[in-house]
């Protein structure tokens, strides 16, 4: 079993609510990098995606394009990330990781390679926003030839009847976008969010992920009895950016995050 | 071209979930209307009393004596707004019409695109607004005044290399977070499907006019059919009624800028490498990491890193051939048709001057070509007059 279904099955089991953070790989640097992910497992983090910086990030807002601009500039590839993975497991480190990463990454690195240095370094899933359904199957095949990484299904407030295609074999989670554009939209959420969500709720076999525009655990009280987890990442970004990427800073406020869900 | 949108292994829909029903309306919704001979009438309508079509295939009889072949130029610099982007946003506004959308967005980087979706969102009575990056807006400062004077909203774009890019990648992410009202006019035959199509098809009545001109002019078809190529939308407008002639070459032009070997040009092609960006699978310049690397030439119009997926195509089968030209080829390909011909070429359409000026070298008197005089240089005086003062010019 993949540690992201592993992760997901002990939850259901403890009845919880999962806590999904992103970050841009490479800030303040890759050590630092590391440094952040051992926190966060520390604090309770469920599970972490790592964004590889990638220079024309569309699905992004500002703050997010920024870190990637910024990490890009410092030397991240996506080879000194997977370097970090494999440490980092060797550290000890079992918390799930996902990487949240552009198509033309992948497409460059080759994509059966790239499949393969997943597995070989402990990555288990995929984000990959600019890739829809419908142009999947060749990295599918990929990682299925593996068995390793998984590619997690992504759905919007708009894809209506797409919904049970997608998720028809969906693995991990559903990461259920709450707000139409790019990330980074605090608190204004679609306007028929809570129809959607349970629409996808009902429609669903795995675990349902809202991200998008999440600061607090108040912020999704109104769906909190629908969904299963929450993801956080510009405002987790500009928080580690306001801390100067301080372990403590992210250690306080994942695990006041983790409670806040309870 | 395929059921999902590609051509050979380009092209596709590389875009968020969020905008995949946004593309199925689109292209139902295009469909619908080109079978429509009421959109078709109010379409021609437009082009011939608005646009000004058709436009001359002028024989340039001074070029093509120095040269030694016969040279027609296809005068699409004699549009209204002074160049060929106006035939697609024409087309594009009226379905956006048709669809009930109330707002446009557009990027552009000459502003040859955004000035003719402010025109034509003006007529129509539509809000505008056009992505343009930073960079661009000082090269081409007179166009953001003709888009500003026409009533639509500028957006400076300061994200990576402040150029067509960008603006593209702040369009793209405007239009999804307001595809419900709005309608993204896109410029070039770019994009996710349906847009490659969708342009070729609004662009494509350069060559119908063109091979009809041809035949009345010299009973036959043109040996060769040249139009230069950024993203690649007069080119495959100039090709699309060509493409079924095999006796017909047909030759697009990149931008070498500094050349090819500096590093420091536009010519997505030269190098082959694919990749995705802006929603489509197609040959994209980048770099050791697969990210997208800053394309250079001195026209805005050509300068930027990929080529519209049926390109892509048609160089893969053969059926095309990519050819580049440098700044310096460009310019004094400029000069040189100014005086020859009493005609500015815009900098984007004198690149395939350049390139016919080589060609017509290997061809005989009986022979004869197209050339896709895309837009006007008005907008480039500026460029023009810095370069020749010796200035280093942007980016």
């Amino acid at each position: 079993m993949n540690r992201i279904e592993e992760k997901m099955a002990l939850l259901k089991e403890k009845k919880e609510k999962a806590l999904i953070t992103y970050m841009t790989a490479g800030l303040p640097d890759m050590e630092g990098t590391k440094a952040l992910i051992k926190a966060q497992e520390e604090a309770g983090v469920d599970v972490i995606e790592l964004g590889i910086p990638f220079s024309d990030p569309i699905a992004d807002g500002p703050v997010i394009q920024d870190a990637s601009y910024r990490s890009i500039c410092l030397g991240t590839n996506v080879t000194k990330v997977f370097q970090a993975m494999q440490e980092i497991r060797e550290e000890g480190v079992n918390l799930p990781i996902i990487f949240m990463m552009y198509y033309n990454t992948i497409l460059h690195y080759g994509i059966e390679a790239f499949a393969a240095k997943c597995k070989e370094t402990g990555v288990d899933g995929l984000i990959v926003p600019d890739l829809p359904f419908e142009e999947q199957e060749e990295l599918q095949d990929a990682l299925k030839e593996q068995e390793g990484a998984i590619l997690i299904q992504l759905v919007s407030p708009v894809s209506k009847e797409r919904i049970p295609v997608i998720l028809e074999d969906a693995r991990g989670f559903v990461y259920c976008v709450s707000a139409m554009g790019v990330t980074g939209q605090a608190g204004t959420f679609h306007k028929e969010v809570t129809a959607y969500l349970s629409e996808v709720k009902q429609i669903s076999k795995i675990p349902v992920m809202m991200g998008f525009g999440i600061r607090t655990p108040k912020d999704i009280t109104p769906m909190k009895d629908i969904i299963d987890g929450a993801i956080v990442g510009t405002h987790f970004m500009q928080l580690l950016e306001e801390h100067h990427y301080s372990v403590d800073a992210a250690k306080q406020y994942c695990s006041d995050f983790k409670a806040g869900l309870k | 071209m395929n059921s999902k949108g590609y051509y050979g292994k380009f092209g596709g829909q590389f875009v968020a979930e969020s905008l995949m029903n946004t593309l199925k309306e689109l292209d139902a919704a295009f469909e619908e209307a080109i079978g429509d001979p009421e959109f078709q009438k109010e379409y021609h309508y437009y082009l011939k009393q608005y646009v000004g079509r058709e436009t001359p295939l002028y024989f340039a009889e001074r070029l093509s004596e120095t040269y030694g072949t016969k040279i027609y130029l296809k005068r699409e610099d004699l549009n209204h707004t002074g160049a060929h982007k106006i035939n697609n946003v024409i087309g594009q506004i009226l379905l956006a019409k048709r669809m009930g959308k109330k707002k446009v967005i557009a990027e552009t980087g000459a502003g040859q695109h955004g000035v003719a979706t402010a025109t034509g969102a003006a007529l129509f009575d539509l809000e505008c607004t056009v992505y343009m990056g930073e960079e661009d807006m000082k090269r081409q400062a007179l166009n953001v005044m003709r888009m500003e004077m026409l009533g639509a909203k500028v957006v400076c774009v300061r994200s990576g290399s402040n150029t067509l890019k960008d603006a593209t990648n702040e369009a793209i992410r405007a239009w999804a977070k307001r595809a419900e009202d709005t309608f993204y006019v896109i410029g070039s035959a770019v994009g996710p499907y349906p847009y490659p199509k969708i342009v070729k098809e609004f662009q494509s009545v350069i060559s119908r006019e063109a091979k009809k001109q041809f035949y009345e002019a010299e009973q036959r078809l043109p040996d060769v059919v040249m139009a230069c190529v950024g993203g690649g939308s007069n080119s495959i407008g100039m090709f699309a009624d060509f493409i079924e002639e095999p006796g017909v070459e047909l030759i697009g032009v990149e931008a070498a800028g500094k050349g090819i070997e500096t590093g420091e040009h536009a010519a997505a092609m030269a190098l082959g490498e694919i990749g995705t960006l802006h929603g489509m699978k197609s040959y994209l310049l980048q770099d050791e990491n697969g990210n997208v690397q800053l394309a250079h030439s001195i026209s805005a119009g050509l300068d930027y890193p990929g080529v519209g997926p049926e390109h892509a195509y048609l160089k893969d089968s053969g059926r095309a051939k990519y050819v580049s030209i440098t700044d310096k080829e460009a310019m004094d390909a400029l000069m040189e048709l100014c005086k020859l011909e009493g005609i500015i070429p815009a900098i984007e359409s004198a690149h395939a001057i350049a390139y016919a000026i080589k060609k017509a070298k290997t061809m005989t008197k009986e022979q004869s070509m197209i050339v896709c005089l895309s837009g006007r240089g008005d907008k480039d005086v500026h460029t023009i007059a810095d370069y020749l003062a010796g200035k280093e010019y942007l980016n």
